[in-house]
This record gives C-alpha cells, sequence and structure tokens, in this order.
C-alpha cells in the first residue's frame, strides 16, 4: 500500500532528539528557559510522526514483512554487518504499542513536567529512547538490535537519574547501568558465540532462522546443540539484565527513582519487555535446544512468584506497581518457557496498556499529592481524583485478570500453554495460579489503600488535592480503553486468534516445531479461564478482608515520607547476592591498589634509590677541581695511547 | 612531500613559534592555530592519499653495522590514523592550552610543536633506526612540558616519566645495534630476514628486548609506575597528548614492529595476551579507586590499551582494523575526557574527584559535553568504541571464551568507573564552595565536541577508518627490496616469501613456519588459515600432502624451510589470483 | 744553518708543552684559554712543519687543515670567552677551581 522506507520510523525520534538536545544546550544560559507549550509540541510531534508511518506501514505489510538494508554498518575481515531493518509480523505489533504509547506518554509528560528545570533535557532524552527503542524492535540483525539494547540501557540510566543533584538518584541510575550491563555482556559473548558457528553473517536474523532450518533438515541438530545451548543462556543472561528477572532483577524498583512517565514508558510498557521480544525474535534457536527453554520457564516462575509476594511489603505506591511489573514479566518469560512466544508476545502487548496506566495513573496520583509517593499517607482519593481512579481500577482489574479485561485474555492463554506445553505442567500452572491470587491481593491493596477508607496525609495538604490537567487525563483514559479492550484481539475462547496469525510467520515455526514433539492433552479452555477467574475473584477477597475491611496501616510517626529512593525495601536477598559482587569486587581493587600497586611502587623506588646511592658513590670520586680534572682526562689519554701503542691494540 | 612535511615541518613550526611574542598570547595562539589546522589537514589528506612513501635517503652509517641507516618515511593505514590523532590532539591541546597558560603560552607551543613532529616521526618512521630516534625525541618535549606547566609535584613527574620510557627503551637500543651488525639495513624486511638466521635463544632475547620498550610506553602491567603520577602531574592538554597519541606508540610498535620482525611463539603470544588482558582489569581496577580525577583517566587508558594488546596477540584476522579501531576511538574519547577535566580542574580549582561535584547545575554547556564524551567513552553501540571493542572481543574470542570472558569483565567495571566518575564530577551538590574559575571557550567546547561527533561517526561508519588500513602491501615491499638492493637471488627470495607473509593478514604465523621446522601444530594452523580463506577440501588436502612429503625430506635444514615456506606461500597467492 | 724540519717539530713540541702546562696549572680561567690556545697553535704548527717534509701532492693537506683548524679556534675561543663572561657573571670569579657547582 506504500512505499514508505523503514528508515522513517526511527529518524523522526532522531530528529527529536537532536533538536532537542540543540534546544536543550542553548537555552541552558537563560534564565527561562524555551516556552514549554513549543518544545512540548516538537517533543510530542516526532514520535506521533513515527507512529503515523509505523501505521501507514502496518496496513500495508505483506505477509512475510518487508525486509530493507539501508547501509554497510562494519565491514571488517570475520565481521560484515548492515543496517537493516525488518518489518514484519513481530516488529509491527511491538513497534505500534511503542511509539502509541510513546507518544501518549510524552504528551501525559508535558503536564507532568511542567516547570521542571530540565522541561526539554527530559523530553530529548525520551525522544532518544524512542529512537533506541524503534532500532531495537526494527532492526534485522542481533548487532543492530544490540545497539537499540544498549541506547535503550543508556537512556534508561539518564533518566533514572534525570533529578541528578541527588546522589540517591545517580546511585539508583548507576546501579540500573551497571547491572543491565552485566545482562548485556551477555548479549555480547551471546552474539560472540553464534558468530563462532556461522560467521557474521548469522548474526542475521534471517541467516539464524535459515541456519537452523538447515540443521534440522541435515540432522546436525546434535551436533550444533551445545554451542547454541551456550549462546542461548547468554542471551538469556541478557534478557534477565533488560528484564529484571532473577538473578539481576534488583535494578528495577530503584528504577522508580525517575519521573513517574518514565517509569511507565520505559520501566513498564517498553524497554523491561524487550528481553521478551529478543526470546520471540530468537524462537526458532530456541526451539532446537528446549533445555533453555525449560530454564527460561524456571526462571520466570521464580521471579513471578518472587516479585508478587516481594509486591505485598511496598508502600511506596511506584515500587508495588515495579515488583508487579517484574512478576508480570515473569509470566512472559514462563510464557516463553512453554514455547508459547505468540503468548508472550501478546501479554507484552496487553501488559504495555494496563501497566502504563497505572503508572500514569500513579503519577497523576503523585502529581495532585505533590510528590507524595507513601500509600500510608494516602487514602479515600476516589472522592477528589475520581477519572484517575477510574483509569486505575480498570487497569486493577486487567492486570488481576478479570474476566472480560485485557489481562484476563493474555494471562488466561499463558496459564493454558503452560499446563498443556511444558514439562510438569500442572506444577508451573499451580505456581501461576498461586501467583495470580498473590497479584491480585497486591494490587487490590494497592488501590484499597489509595482510593479507599479515609485520607491520611495531613490537613493542609489535603486542600491540595486537585484532578490532573487534561494533558495527562487524555493519554491516562486512552490507555485505559486499551486496559478493557486490547485483550479482544485474541480472546481464544471466543475464538478470536487475530493476533495469533499476526505473529504466525514470525514464531510459529519455532512452536510448531516443539509443539510437534509432544502430544498436546486438551483441556476445555473454559476450565481454564474458570480456574483464572477464580483466582483474582479469591484475591480480591482477601485484599479485601485484609485491608479494606479494618486494617488501617498505621503510620509510624518517624517514617519519612518519602520511601528512599535507592534502597530497595524487599528485594529479598538479592541485593545481598549483588553486594557479594560488589564486594568482591572492591576487595579486589583495594588488593590491587593498596598492595599490588605500593609493591610495585617500592620496587621502583627502590631500583631508583639503590641507583641513586650508586651515583652519589660515584661522584665521590670527583675531584672539585676542574685543573685536576682536565690533568686526570689527559693521563688517562696519554695510558690508553701508550697501551694502545705497546701491545698493538686492546683486543 | 606529504609525509616530509608531517614529519619536518612540526619543527619548523616550533622554531618559527620562537619568533612571536612571549607576552602577548593573543598573537602567538592565532599563529599556533594556524599551523595546528594546517597539520590537521596535512594529516587528514594523508589518510586520504593511502600508502605511500618518500625516497629512501641515506642518512649515516653506524660503526660496525652492515648497511647505512635511511632517513625513509612510509606510510600505511594505521601509521597515518595515528598521525591524525597525533596532530588532531595537538590542535585541541593548542586551543585549550589558550586559556590555562595564559603567560608562557609561546613556550607551551613550541613544546607542542616539537612533540607533534617528533610523534609524526615515530608513526611515519620506515627505519628502525629512524624510528627508535624519533621513539626517544617524543620524551623530550614532553618532560620539558611537565616540568614547564605541570601540577605541584611536576619535578617529579617530569623525572619519574623521562627516566623510566628512556631506561625503558635502553635494552631496545642496545638489540637494534646488535641486530644492525648481522642485518643488510636498518628497514623491516631486512630485519625480519637476519632475526630469522638467528639463533633461538638470541631471537627471544631480541625479542624480550624489543618488548620492553613497548611495553613501558604503552604501559602494561607491571611497568606501569609512571604512568598514573605522569598523566596526573603533567598539564591536561599534555595529558591528553599522551594518552591519545603518545602512549599508542607502544601498541603501534607491537603492531608495526614486533609481529613482523620476529618469529613469535605460542608462549610468547599467549602470555603477551594474558598480559594485556590483566592489565585491562588492573587498570579498571584501579580507576574505581582514584580520587584524582587525572589519575582515574589514566588508568581507565591502561584499561583500554590493555585491551588493545590483547587483541593485538589475538593475532586473529580482524585484528588489525578492530585494534585501529579501538585505539582511533580511545585517542579521541580519553583525549576529550582529559580536556574536559583540564577544564574542570581550571573551573572549580581542584582535579579531585571528591571535592568536585553539581557542576550539571552550575555549569551546564560543559557537563552536558562532559556527560555526552563519557558516554562516548563507554563504548556504548554506535560509537568508535563499541565497533573496537566488540571487534576485539571477536578476535579474542577466537582464542578461546575465557580471555573474551576477562575482557567482558573488564567492560562491566569500565561502566563502573565511568559512571563514578561522572556521578562525581557532575551530578549532585557542589561538594565544597569555590570561586568559579574561566568557563569552558566556544571554540574549546565545539573542538571537543566535534571529536565527540567524530566518534559517533566512526561509530556508525567504520570504514573510515578500516579502508584506509594497508599494512604492507605489493608495492610498499618492492620500494623496500629496490632500497636493499639485493644482488643474491636467495636471499631476495626469502625477502620476497616474509614480504609476502607480511602482505598476509596472519603475519606471523608464517614467519613462525619459516624459522621452525613444520610441525604438526603449523600444519593444522595454515590448514585452518587456507580453510579460513576459501580453499576447497581438495586444495588443502594435496597442498598439506605436499607440504609434509617436502618437510619429511628436509626438516633438517631450517634454510630449506624457509625456501618450502616460501613456496607455500606463492602458492596460496596464485590460487588466489 | 738551514731550517731542519724537526726544529720546526721540536719548537711545536715546546709550544705544546708551555701550552699544556698553562692550561693544567694557571686557576685563572684566561691564562687556561690561553695555555688552550697555544696548544692548539702548536699543533697547527706541527702540520704545517709536516707539509714541508711531504711532497708537493700530499703537502696541500697539511696546508689547508691549520687553516680549518684556526677558523675552528677562533670560533671556540669566541664561545670559551663568552662562556667565561656568563660564568664570571655569575660567581664572581675567574678562579677555575671556584667552578664546581656541576658536582652532583
Amino acid at each position: 500500500m506504500t512505499n514508505l522506507p523503514l528508515w522513517f520510523i526511527p529518524l523522526f525520534p532522531l530528529l527529536g532528539t537532536i533538536l532537542l538536545a540543540t534546544i536543550a544546550v542553548v537555552s541552558s544560559g537563560s534564565k527561562k528557559g524555551p516556552s514549554e507549550g513549543f518544545v512540548g509540541a516538537l517533543s510530542v510531534l516526532f514520535p506521533v510522526l513515527s507512529f503515523l508511518s509505523v501505521v501507514l506501514l502496518a496496513f500495508g505489510m505483506p505477509e512475510e514483512g518487508v525486509r530493507q538494508t539501508l547501509c554497510n554498518w562494519i565491514d571488517i575481515p570475520m565481521l560484515k554487518v548492515d543496517i537493516g531493518f525488518l518489518f514484519d509480523g513481530l516488529s509491527r505489533v511491538m513497534l505500534l504499542f511503542v511509539t502509541g504509547i510513546g507518544s501518549l506518554i510524552a504528551l501525559y509528560s508535558i503536564g507532568y513536567m511542567h516547570g521542571d528545570r530540565g522541561f526539554t533535557r527530559f523530553f530529548a532524552y525520551i525522544n532518544l529512547f524512542l529512537f533506541s527503542m524503534v532500532v531495537l524492535v526494527l532492526s534485522d540483525s542481533l548487532l543492530l538490535t544490540f545497539l537499540g539494547w544498549e541506547g535503550v540501557g543508556l537512556c534508561s540510566y539518564l533518566l533514572i537519574g534525570f533529578w541528578n543533584h541527588d546522589l540517591n538518584n545517580c546511585k539508583a541510575a548507576n546501579k540500573a547501568f551497571i547491572v543491565n550491563r552485566v545482562g548485556d555482556i551477555g548479549f555480547l559473548l551471546g552474539m560472540l558465540c553464534l558468530a563462532t558457528l556461522g560467521g557474521s553473517a548469522i548474526l542475521n536474523y534471517d541467516a539464524l532462522n535459515k541456519f537452523i532450518e538447515m540443521l534440522i533438515a541435515g540432522g546436525h541438530v546434535d551436533l550444533a546443540a551445545p554451542i547454541l545451548m551456550i549462546a542461548g543462556l547468554l542471551f538469556f543472561v541478557g534478557c534477565t539484565g533488560k528484564s529484571a528477572q532473577i538473578p539481576l532483577l534488583t535494578w528495577l524498583p530503584d528504577a522508580m527513582a525517575g519521573p513517574t512517565p518514565v517509569s511507565a514508558l520505559i520501566h513498564a510498557a517498553t524497554m523491561v519487555t524487550s528481553g521478551v521480544y529478543l526470546l520471540a525474535r530468537l524462537s526458532r534457536m530456541f526451539s532446537v535446544i528446549p533445555e533453555a527453554l525449560v530454564i527460561i520457564l524456571i526462571v520466570g516462575m521464580l521471579t513471578a512468584f518472587w516479585a508478587a509476594v516481594a509486591g505485598l511489603f511496598q508502600n511506596d505506591i511506584k515500587k508495588v506497581l515495579a515488583y508487579s511489573t517484574i512478576s508480570q514479566l515473569g509470566y512472559m518469560f514462563m510464557a516463553a518457557g512453554a514455547f508459547a512466544f505468540d503468548a508472550s508476545i501478546f501479554h507484552v502487548f496487553t501488559h504495555a496498556f494496563f501497566k502504563a496506566a497505572l503508572f500514569l495513573g500513579a503519577g497523576a496520583v503523585i502529581h495532585s499529592l505533590a510528590g507524595e509517593q507513601d500509600m500510608r499517607r494516602m487514602g479515600g482519593l476516589i472522592k477528589k481524583t475520581p477519572i484517575t481512579a477510574c483509569v486505575m481500577i480498570f487497569s486493577f482489574l486487567a492486570i488481576i485478570g478479570f474476566p472480560g479485561f485485557a489481562g484476563f485474555w493474555s494471562k488466561d492463554l499463558i496459564l493454558e500453554r503452560i499446563y498443556t506445553n511444558a514439562p510438569y505442567g500442572e506444577f508451573f500452572y499451580g505456581a501461576g495460579l498461586l501467583t495470580a491470587v498473590i497479584t491480585a491481593v497486591y494490587m487490590g491493596r494497592l488501590i484499597i489503600m489509595t482510593f479507599f477508607g479515609e485520607y491520611r496525609g495531613s490537613k493542609e495538604s489535603e486542600e491540595h488535592i486537585h484532578e490532573a490537567p487534561a494533558s495527562m487525563l487524555i493519554p491516562m483514559v486512552v490507555l485505559a480503553f486499551g486496559a478493557v479492550f486490547a485483550g479482544y484481539l485474541w480472546a481464544d475462547s471466543m475464538g478470536i486468534k487475530f493476533f495469533e496469525h499476526t505473529l504466525a510467520p514470525v514464531v510459529g515455526d519455532a512452536q510448531n516445531y516443539l509443539l510437534g514433539k509432544l502430544d498436546v492433552v486438551h483441556v476445555n479452555p473454559m476450565t481454564f479461564a474458570c480456574f483464572g477467574t477464580a483466582a483474582a475473584v479469591l484475591g480480591m477477597i482477601i485484599a479485601y478482608v485484609v485491608y479494606g475491611l479494618k486494617r488501617q496501616p498505621r503510620l509510624h510517626a518517624k517514617w519519612g515520607s518519602a520511601p528512599e529512593g535507592f534502597k530497595a525495601d524487599w528485594t529479598f536477598f538479592f541485593d545481598y547476592i549483588h553486594e557479594i559482587f560488589i564486594i568482591m569486587t572492591k576487595v579486589a581493587a583495594f588488593v590491587v591498589d593498596m598492595i599490588v600497586d605500593k609493591i610495585l611502587q617500592g620496587i621502583q623506588w627502590t631500583v631508583g634509590s639503590i641507583v641513586e646511592i650508586v651515583g652519589d658513590g660515584v661522584s665521590s670520586f670527583q675531584v672539585r677541581k676542574v685543573r685536576v680534572q682536565l690533568t686526570l682526562s689527559l693521563v688517562g689519554v696519554v695510558a690508553l695511547v701508550a697501551v694502545v701503542l705497546l701491545t698493538g691494540g686492546l683486543f | 612531500m606529504l609525509l616530509h612535511l608531517l614529519v619536518l615541518a612540526p619543527f619548523a613550526a616550533a622554531i618559527l613559534m620562537m619568533a612571536t611574542s612571549k607576552e602577548d598570547p593573543k598573537s602567538s595562539s592565532r599563529l599556533a592555530f594556524l599551523f595546528g589546522f594546517t597539520f590537521v589537514a596535512l594529516s587528514i589528506s594523508l589518510i586520504a592519499a593511502g600508502n605511500q612513501a618518500t625516497e629512501a635517503i641515506e642518512w649515516f652509517r653506524i660503526p660496525g653495522a652492515k648497511g647505512p641507516v635511511y632517513y625513509y618515511l612510509y606510510s600505511h593505514g594505521l601509521g597515518a590514523w595515528m598521525v591524525f590523532l597525533s596532530t588532531g590532539l595537538s590542535l585541541v591541546a593548542l586551543i585549550t592550552g589558550r586559556n590555562t597558560f595564559e603567560n608562557n603560552y609561546r613556550n607551551f607551543a613550541i613544546a607542542i610543536f616539537a612533540l607533534m613532529g617528533a610523534m609524526n616521526g615515530t608513526f611515519l618512521a620506515a627505519d628502525a633506526v629512524l624510528f627508535f630516534f624519533f621513539f626517544e625525541a617524543m620524551v623530550f618535549p614532553a618532560a620539558v612540558l611537565i616540568a614547564g606547566f605541570g601540577g605541584a609535584d611536576r619535578k617529579k613527574a617530569a623525572m619519574t616519566f623521562a627516566i623510566y620510557t628512556l631506561v625503558g627503551s635502553a635494552p631496545m637500543m642496545v638489540a637494534l645495534w646488535y641486530l644492525l651488525t648481522v642485518a643488510d639495513n636498518s628497514l623491516v624486511l631486512s630485519l625480519a630476514v637476519a632475526i630469522q638466521n638467528l639463533e633461538p635463544s638470541m631471537q627471544v632475547t631480541l625479542l624480550v628486548c624489543f618488548l620492553l620498550a613497548f611495553l613501558v610506553k604503552t604501559p602494561l602491567f607491571p611497568f606501569h609506575g609512571w604512568q598514573a603520577i605522569t598523566y596526573a602531574e603533567a598539564p591536561a592538554p599534555l595529558s591528553a597528548i599522551l594518552t591519545g597519541a603518545m602512549s599508542k606508540a607502544g601498541v603501534f610498535g607491537f603492531i608495526a614492529w614486533i609481529l613482523p620482525i620476529f618469529p613469535l611463539s605460542m608462549e610468547i603470544v599467549d602470555s603477551m595476551l594474558w598480559l594485556g588482558l590483566f592489565t585491562a582489569i588492573y587498570g579498571s581496577l584501579m580507576a574505581l579507586r582514584a580520587t584524582d580525577g587525572k589519575k582515574l583517566l589514566a588508568y581507565s587508558s591502561m584499561g583500554h590499551l590493555g585491551l588493545a594488546v590483547a587483541g593485538v596477540f589475538s593475532l586473529s584476522e580482524s585484528m588489525l582494523p578492530a585494534v585501529l579501531v579501538l585505539l582511533v576511538a580511545h585517542g579521541l574519547s580519553a583525549g576529550a575526557q582529559f580536556y574536559l577535566m583540564g577544564i574542570a580542574e581550571r573551573f572549580a580549582g581542584t582535579r579531585n574527584i571528591e571535592q568536585l561535584g553539581g557542576l550539571s547545575a552550575r555549569n551546564t554547556v560543559f557537563s552536558s559535553l562532559f556527560g555526552f564524551v563519557a558516554v562516548l567513552s563507554l563504548a556504548v553501540p554506535g560509537t568508535a568504541g563499541f565497533v573496537g571493542e566488540f571487534t576485539v572481543l571477536m578476535s579474542l574470542w577466537d582464542m578461546g571464551p575465557l580471555p573474551a570472558l576477562a575482557a567482558g569483565l573488564c567492560l562491566i567495571l569500565s561502566a563502573a568507573y565511568v559512571l563514578r566518575f561522572v556521578q562525581k564530577v557532575i551530578f549532585g551538590k557542589p561538594a565544597r564552595d569555590y570561586e568559579d574559575g574561566k568557563r569552558m571557550t566556544a571554540l574549546e567546547g565545539s573542538s571537543i565536541g566535534i571529536m565527540g561527533v567524530l566518534l559517533l561517526v566512526f561509530g556508525m561508519h567504520p570504514a573510515f577508518i578500516t579502508n584506509a588500513l594497508q599494512l604492507f602491501d605489493e608495492t610498499a615491499v618492492q620500494e623496500m627490496n629496490k632500497v636493499t638492493h639485493q644482488s643474491d637471488v636467495a636471499t631476495d627470495a626469502t625477502v620476497e616469501a616474509s614480504a609476502d607473509s607480511l602482505g598476509d593478514a596472519v603475519v606471523d604465523e608464517n614467519i613462525a613456519a619459516v624459522a621452525q621446522p613444520m610441525t604438526e601444530d603449523d600444519l593444522r594452523q595454515l590448514d585452518s588459515n587456507l580453510k579460513a580463506n576459501g580453499f576447497t577440501d581438495e586444495e588443502r588436502a594435496s597442498l598439506i600432502a605436499q607440504l609434509k612429503s617436502m618437510s619429511e625430506s628436509e626438516v633438517a635444514d631450517a634454510e630449506n624451510a624457509t625456501e618450502f615456506n616460501e613456496a607455500t606461500v606463492n602458492e596460496e597467492a596464485s590460487k588466489h589470483e | 744553518m738551514e731550517l731542519q724540519p724537526i726544529y720546526i717539530q721540536i719548537l711545536a713540541l715546546v709550544l705544546f708543552t708551555i701550552g699544556l702546562i698553562t692550561a693544567l696549572a694557571r686557576r685563572n680561567v684566561f691564562f687556561v684559554l690561553m695555555g688552550v690556545e697555544l696548544a692548539l697553535n702548536a699543533v697547527n704548527l706541527s702540520f704545517v712543519g709536516f707539509a714541508k717534509t711531504l711532497p708537493a701532492e700530499l703537502s696541500v693537506a697539511g696546508q689547508i687543515v691549520p687553516l680549518f683548524s684556526i677558523a675552528v679556534a677562533a670560533a671556540e675561543a669566541c664561545v670559551g670567552l663568552a662562556l667565561v663572561i656568563l660564568i664570571f657573571r655569575n660567581s664572581e670569579s675567574v678562579d677555575s677551581d671556584n667552578y664546581s657547582n656541576m658536582k652532583g
């Protein structure tokens, strides 16, 4: 339908970044700063343009996708990589919601960041993030994906540490970047591992898929499996870093130090799901190493459960949402582990809507309470901010999987696939269901503590509570709409399978290959739906009983109002495990600095002083008088000449 | 002509600068900028012009040497890019120095030009003695600059620097002298031939002498004692040149002198590889603890260069372009960081990073640039640093997963210390009250900004760098042969053989094969090389069989070994055609 | 009495010895310099003397080298005197035994 070149999509946010960064730097000298309306319009314009081009492309996309190579990137012996783009079912879905939600959140941020000193800088970062994310999703090779991969990590770092006058924010940002770097090294080594198998050409997704097909066709799977296994696990390490899975999950709760729109966009809807995207992208490779998928399944289950439990104990509204994000990501990984890559992407899609809506709602609450984030100082806000409350409640119903809402369809699908596909499916299904109950409990707790009961903050702050401005409300309402209806793209029990068909060209082969190996148990989908609903309702009831009925949380006098930015309250022992590594590094650095280096310096100066002492000794032979020296040297010459003459040469 | 200009004209410029006023930095800076720009333009045209050589002019004869020493310049891609770094960084140094050394700017410029000339000579010399001459000559202007313009501890720093580096290259001088007594002349090829005819133990001794000089210059652990204090006490513009261009002379030496001349045994290669990796980790760990901003940058340089040396000794096919990109990227990013640190020091009056902080609020443009350059030095994809480090990692992965893992650890550590550095310098609240010093001027800012943009450009299109790379192509080898004037046919053939193998990307394996009789390992190595070059199975099998029969009949005779290596190489070449 | 070449050499030797002894024995720098000059010229004389004994085509060298060395000696005297003046400015003395600053 349209001949729009693919590089238009990343081009717009890139232009936006350059333009806004220029404005930010140029205007930094002036007191007033550039006009917020102008900057805001610019910063929404570029993501929207990008979104429009995605939409245009999406409608005209042929079944097998569009591939375009822009130019050569790296060309040296052993490594030839092109900058090429791949627009297929998977990247279409991802791009649609990345640019769409990105545009909405840019709009929201205009209201949220109103009056901030770094207004322009913020939008430059947001545009840079969208650029990186688009490149991540749209690229046709692993190396270019890695560009986006590190790029989003960098933007996440910049945005977490956005309010950089507070060192705690900086520390949280550093933590996020370094933990992500650990994962990125996994990604990097994974690429190297693949390259040893088939040269650098294999880094291209199409070539990789073809390579795997060839392996399968030629029956060489067993030969390549060990290396592919290592590569797969290394890529998975990369995914755990970016998607905050065990063991690299600790950075995400801390990342909540950033502005709330950032949390919504980066740390809930888009960036953290790139790990799931990568798994789906590499599904063909993972399909020949089912052992790795089992590991992914287990890690996903543990993370989902773990984070859900941790979510129960948070008091900071954003941290509850952060843990809930980790938990939902765990679900997605479980789905990928049960080789339901399409279901995992579907959950990414629905999750993007309701989690972004939840975060934006939380942002609106925080905005209306002038920066208060502690849920123990909230309550009863439904009367003051009804629209925000409605948005939050709809999204709440979506996340717990209440029938009819988006989360219901995707979560249900995942649980079903886990039951039918995974080894020991019953066990994993049970764990997933239990997690769903806990999800309903802690999300119920959040809603109850925030919107119901009595207001527990100070009296004077109560006066100022106000509904957010329209620029913030519109995106929230749109997202809430998505949270309700996005699930109907793949309502399995109603027979709508639009989403599955979109993704089939990308992940279908891999899934069929895996499914072909096992006999699927057929269970009536309605059974799963019933169980899922029961879990959600049970969770809500528990939440109501425990938090809603009587027990108002008591606020201890010495508790500060703002939760600490850097300290994660409840990451179980993962922070301590990380601490061990950090301490090991510190000890190594200490040993190197204070012992090895001192010893080396000691040797160095010892040699130096020995030379000096010897030199002093020799110089004492030096006679003070010039004339005597001259005489001595003459005598020396004469002696030398005499020796030469008498013996006929020294040698 | 270009080559002569780049090597000799800086000295002329230094002399001309003496004519300018000492009191009036305005006039002298104008002349200095003019010269600086000219040299940068010259170096760019050198890169664009590709490989070229000057006429070999007989310079002098060393008593006892067989052949004369030539004044003979030769530019290959590697050298040309290093010259670009040296001229480019010198220009920015002249620009930033303008605001830092008001009173004595003229002398600063004179020393910088002298240093630039010596560095260019080092990177362009085709004659070993000429190379050594410039290699040593670099030290003096640098030491004078440190002693004249450095920080509080400058005397000690200058002495440490000068003595350490001069002593380090003294064994090289002795080894070179010895080599000249056995080689026809001091060009690379004759040296390589001469070495092959020596005893293995002698070869190792000479190799160690050469290595020592470059180990000290780079520097690698445990010879890094001079580095931290020198970089910290030197004036920031000089530190930038030292790390950006001069320390490259060490890595350059490994690539352009050690690899072609010496037959390297596996132990040497392995130990150098691990030494490089250990240095990289060591430097990163030291950088984690450093509180002096310039020391931190010094250690970070050590980390990057250690990685580069490890890359060199991975000896993979893509080693040269990988290391070259890494070196250029590091030269630009580390240089820019040193300049910025110098500006921060000028602004806040201290270089202790615990005492800095909050610059993002006080001096926004500066800290934007600072953050930008820091990100560029993190090897984020899309920057030249990433291309370099990824390709080096790829070469290391060829040696096995363990070196690659160590390098990966380095990348994590580098993220940690760079972020710590950024956080301490520009974020948070100022650690103390101070009077604002001179801000960054627009000229400084834009020149450093251009370095950053260059990093991005090279990151997105590294072909700019790698296309220029042809270390020893045919014409150069022929030229060198012409200079050598060989009448003896057999020796001539040997020269050509080793010359051809030099032309190959896998320089050293072939030379190693020349020196020692072929073993099973060598055959296997050759086999894999051929495979990588796209030979079919039958071709390889026949070639190997041929080789084996030859080596069995004449295995004892090293000279014959040379000949059939030549045969293989020729055959390889003809098959390629 | 005819001028024998050996006489010239003897004279040169005497002059050289005087120059050397002056240079070594006197403390005044100017005398030292003069002694050096004297020794130098004694060598020149010796050259010329030898030129006389050699056949004509070879004797040219013996006559030209002194010309060179006279020129060099002039330059050397310039530099030497300049140095002496500078040293005198610094140390206020022409006594060569006082010049021991260079010692370690």
